[in-house]
């Protein structure tokens, strides 16, 4: 016995390991799949057994994803709206957020907490419930067809909220006391003093609105109706639609589409893997 | 009035070796922009742009904002339009979609004069009988054809060849031959199919299912709407042959595989047998040229059934092309001058695109007897009927799809999912 | 609390500039969120239909009446409440299994957190597409499986079998947010200092010990997040059942409640009854978030 428990302690982390690495590798086959087979003829990706390297390349796949099949290269022009749209929305979101959630941590108020559970309770609210009634209003305003229209309903959100709210509550009362104290406004010690120190949750939360918006898919469709003011996920909808059979075109539009939230990802990743946003935002 | 429209007549017969679009008289001069939304299709969107700036030539006071939406997505995106007031002022759907626009007054009739017919009368008589009954209500025509489709058999003569079958004999008449004949087709691994015979169209009930029950004296909606879901062996027998097809029987297909449609223009020893319109010549022109050519494919009627009681081919659906109500009457009148001059080039539609108009001229001209297989499409329509619409007909399809899936992959019982379909379909009715 | 007529000018000062900054938020909701829910509740006592130019008639409880006595409505309260019981407890339990494993490991714990991560940078329309063609019963779903248990030949039917195709749903989901999850739990771990458990080592606790007399009980908030979070999502899962079932899945299985909704209200344009459903599910969600948050705080209170 006690020359098993030595053993058995040097075992765990190999096996720890291995299941690990095992367990990502599962994780990762859908991405890898993706990536193998925008180089294929659409034959191949049906095939049995399938081949993971592809056995005739075919990187027109990728030139046909970008011209398009009525070759107007609209792609191109619909990556950068969703970039203009997503991005917008990413810094609208942590500004307008950090705002609302340094009110509501660091501000004693009548109502604030019934102002925060209301706030909390949109989160609840399915989207198609909501989606009628918000076109409308868009309608009303004159934004349809606009990037005002595909951006101002997403301005900011609860989440952001919360998360600002999180990370700010532990945000040192000191600080803010003394700035007062030296006279600084209101405005001013939230500018230069808690937006400049929020970078982690900031960032996080950048990215995290980034990404969804990048994903929307039926509020882009209702409000963009020209082709060059489409979005992504429409895009990638109507090509599906059109290139019936032509899986592999279809995969390299969607190895195109997802690049530019891969490099972002990448890029601040030190913020969300170990980073401390998300980690005070799980703190009550 | 009169001289305006014979100069119109005279212009629109002329159109086609001039490419001179009429001039819209009421506009005056005054500025209009038009929004049009279609559904996509790349080869009519070509030939439409091409006609929209022809049209634009003629009237320079004419803006027109054509935009094309997938075909699953186009419907929602109308309805959106409408519902917040904001629709475009000519859009296209399919006819038992485009019902519920008719119904809830949101489009407007027809202005004979400015689509280039002289008198309602003028325009039926232009059309084939009963063609633009789906869209008349009240004496009033509300929506002109964009295309009429129906389905007949696409097949494939390498692989009957491959599968020791000969085209011109085997190609099956009966749905029970469809079976047979895909049973000899289908090649598996282990139940894992490679190569289908035939396959349906699965979400399209309403279309290619309906008539399978139909020849047999069964019945959907019954004419006076007060019953539905009649003739109970007609749907048993019709649902059996689902389960027999299906995985849980011979394991012939099934709605997840590619659909149908999709894989056989590839051409890849995929599938030997799929149902579709006259269009899919064009898509397959477009999409496999050498296969165009090869002459290896062709196309036969609608099966029907070995017993029976009427022949009921493939029912058709409709394009309308409609205009909104409620656009200010300049706007329609300019509307319905685009829709008429862009319809009057019905041999171009269906030379490039491959879509039909139902208009006597069409079925009568050269382009259509030279188009292959013409006429065993014009002989299907001509002994078919439309396909069912009303306010509950989206509803309709689906309970259809539920109850026919459900029996070939779920294991249902056929007369508990025909129980079930009957209680659904009557309350769908009862809803409206 | 102290009454307003006794608050001092600086106390009411910074209520004031409490309001000023919370103003935009509220400003905000109540035209995007707030009205637009108003809406659909005032909605749900109408006879409403989308396409209708006619006023709408008021027929009191009549849509929630016809509502919650369909079969189709409890066959969504099923679908939904499969789906999320169906995604909790495999999404839980692997997110927190892999962020203990993660914080353990002295090497390559960010290229397992990413690694973990990436599915969910995908959007879902992609994910959707990709999902597709792997679960093609040619694809590479049922090759993997055969592979695995050594069956070959056999088409497990992820899509077209009634129970198969609720699974399909639940795996994209779980595969899409595992790794969202684990760095919440991985950084709520990261927060216990390091004190207790070599404490607790000290005392001759086991691994498995120290992770449920320790880790656990001083993970709670994260726990509590990490589960409101995942009940709301699943509650509200759209994108991957709609593009599932246009691609040919059967739609009763997996029929949740969002879809209904958007069904009734786009197809059979009956927003009134659209609304009866998004009211019920809002109501819903609200009160389970509700029970939970009060259940917490109570453990807390009780610990």
């Amino acid at each position: 016995m006690t020359r098993l428990v030595p053993l058995r302690e040097a075992a765990a982390p190999a096996l720890r390991t291995v299941f690990v690495a095992a367990s990502c590798a599962v994780v990762l086959v859908p991405l890898a799949f993706m990536l193998g087979s925008s180089f294929m003829p659409a034959i191949d990706i049906m095939r049995m057994p399938y081949r993971w390297i592809p056995e005739t390349w075919m990187p027109a796949n990728y030139l046909r994803a970008l011209a398009g099949n009525d070759g107007t290269w609209m792609f191109l022009r619909n990556i950068l709206n969703s970039v203009i749209v997503s991005s917008s929305i990413a810094v609208s979101t942590v500004v307008l957020s950090s705002i609302v959630g340094y009110g509501l941590a660091k501000f004693r108020f009548r109502g604030r907490d019934a102002v925060f559970m209301a706030i909390m309770g949109t989160m609840m609210i399915p989207f198609e419930t909501v989606m009628i009634p918000l076109y409308l209003i868009i309608v009303k305003a004159g934004m349809q067809n606009s990037y005002a229209g595909l951006i101002v309903p997403f301005l900011m959100n609860a989440f952001g909220v919360f998360i600002m709210r999180q990370y700010l509550i532990t945000f040192p009362e000191e600080m803010l006391d003394a700035a007062r104290i030296d006279g600084c406004s209101e405005p001013r010690i939230f500018r230069e003093i808690v937006f400049r120190n929020s970078g982690p949750a900031a960032a996080t939360l950048a990215v995290l609105s980034f990404r969804q918006q990048w994903d929307n898919l039926l509020w882009p469709l209702l409000v963009a109706q020209e082709e060059k003011m489409k979005t992504i996920p429409a895009y990638i909808v109507k090509f599906a639609a059109e290139k019936h059979a032509d899986e592999g075109a279809m995969m390299a539009v969607a190895v195109i589409a997802s690049l530019p939230v891969f490099v972002l990802f990448f890029t601040l990743s030190k913020y969300f893997l170990g980073g401390s946003a998300v980690y005070q935002a799980g703190k009550e | 009035m009169k001289r305006f429209v014979a100069v119109m007549l005279a212009a629109l017969l002329v159109a086609p070796a001039f490419a001179q679009a009429p001039t819209v008289r009421a506009l005056k001069g005054k500025k209009v922009e038009l929004v049009v939304w279609t559904h996509e299709d790349q080869a009519r969107t070509a030939l439409e742009k091409r006609l929209i700036d022809e049209f634009v030539a003629a009237n320079p006071s004419v803006s027109v904002n054509y935009v094309t939406y997938p075909s699953g997505k186009i419907k929602d995106i109308v309805v959106a339009g409408f519902a917040a007031n904001a629709g475009p002022d000519v859009f296209n759907l399919e006819i038992f979609e485009e019902y519920q626009f008719i119904e809830n007054g949101r489009v407007a009739p027809v202005d004979y004069a400015s689509a280039g017919f002289k008198s309602m009368k003028d325009m039926q008589g232009k059309y084939l009988p009963g063609m633009l009954d789906p869209v008349t209500d009240g004496g009033k025509i509300y929506g002109m054809p964009l295309e009429l489709t129906n389905w007949a058999m696409y097949l494939n003569k390498k692989i009957f060849r491959d599968a020791g079958l000969d085209p011109m004999k085997d190609y099956p008449k009966t749905w029970e031959e469809v079976m047979a004949v895909s049973e000899k087709i289908v090649t598996r691994d282990g139940q894992i199919i490679k190569r289908r015979g035939f396959d349906f169209r699965y979400p399209y009930y309403l279309t290619s299912v309906v008539p399978m029950v139909e020849q047999l004296g069964g019945v959907l909606v019954s004419k006076d709407g007060k019953s539905s879901v009649t003739g109970d062996a007609a749907w048993l027998k019709v649902l059996e042959y689902f389960r027999e097809f299906g995985p849980n029987g011979k394991n012939l297909g099934s709605p997840t595989y590619t659909a149908a449609r999709k894989v056989f223009d590839n051409d890849k020893n995929e599938i030997a047998m799929s149902l579709s319109g006259l269009y899919q010549e064009a898509r397959m022109r477009d999409a496999n040229r050498a296969f165009y050519d090869s002459g290896e494919w062709m196309v036969v009627p609608f099966p029907q059934w070995k017993d029976a009681v009427k022949k009921v081919p493939n029912n058709y659906y409709g394009h309308y092309y409609m205009v909104n109500a409620q656009k200010p009457k300049l706007s329609q009148q300019a509307a319905w001058a685009l829709i008429g001059y862009m319809l009057s080039h019905g041999e171009e539609y269906l030379e490039k695109v491959a879509i039909v108009q139902p208009t006597k001229a069409l079925f009568d001209s050269k382009t259509f007897k030279a188009t292959p297989y013409s006429d065993v499409f014009a002989k299907d329509m001509a002994a078919g009927h439309i396909v069912y619409y009303g306010p509950a007909s989206s509803k309709i399809e689906s309970l259809l799809k539920e109850a026919f899936e459900s029996v070939m992959l779920s294991g249902v019982e056929p007369a508990k999912a025909l129980e079930k379909l009957r209680r659904d379909v009557a309350a769908a009715l009862a809803d409206i | 609390m102290i009454g307003r007529s006794t608050a001092s000018g600086l106390e009411w000062n910074r209520a004031k500039w409490g309001w000023i900054f919370v103003a935009p938020g509220l400003a905000f909701f109540s035209i995007f969120s707030f009205y637009p829910m108003l809406n659909a509740i005032w909605t749900s006592f109408f006879n409403k239909r989308l396409l209708s130019l006619k006023a709408p008639k008021f027929i009191g409880l009549q849509n929630y009446q016809r509502v919650l006595g369909s079969e189709e409505f409890w066959n969504s309260a099923r679908a939904t409440a499969t789906f999320t019981v169906g995604v909790f407890v495999p999404l839980f339990i692997l997110s927190l299994l892999f962020a203990v494993l993660v914080t353990t490991m002295r090497r390559g714990r960010r290229l397992v957190q990413a690694a973990l991560y990436s599915p969910a940078v995908l959007s879902s329309v992609v994910a959707a597409l990709i999902w597709l063609l792997m679960l093609d019963p040619r694809g590479l779903a049922n090759q993997f499986v055969n592979w695995v248990s050594m069956t070959p030949g056999i088409d497990h039917r992820w899509l077209s079998d009634g129970r198969m195709v609720q699974v399909s749903t639940m795996i994209v989901y779980v595969w899409k947010y595992l790794g969202y999850f684990t760095i919440l739990f991985v950084t709520g771990i990261g927060k216990i200092p390091d004190s207790v458990n070599e404490a607790a080592t000290m005392d001759g606790a086991g691994p498995v010990r120290r992770f449920f007399s320790i880790t656990l009980p001083l993970l709670r908030p994260t726990t509590v997040l990490v589960s409101v979070m995942i009940l709301i999502q699943c509650m509200k899962t759209f994108s991957t059942q709609y593009l599932f079932t246009q691609s040919g899945a059967p739609l009763a299985p997996v029929n949740v409640i969002t879809l209904n909704i958007y069904n009734t209200a786009m197809r059979d344009l009956n927003i009134g009854r659209a609304s009866v459903m998004s009211t019920v599910l809002f109501l819903f969600m609200l009160g389970l978030t509700w029970v939970q948050l009060k259940v917490s705080k109570k453990d807390e209170a009780g610990l």
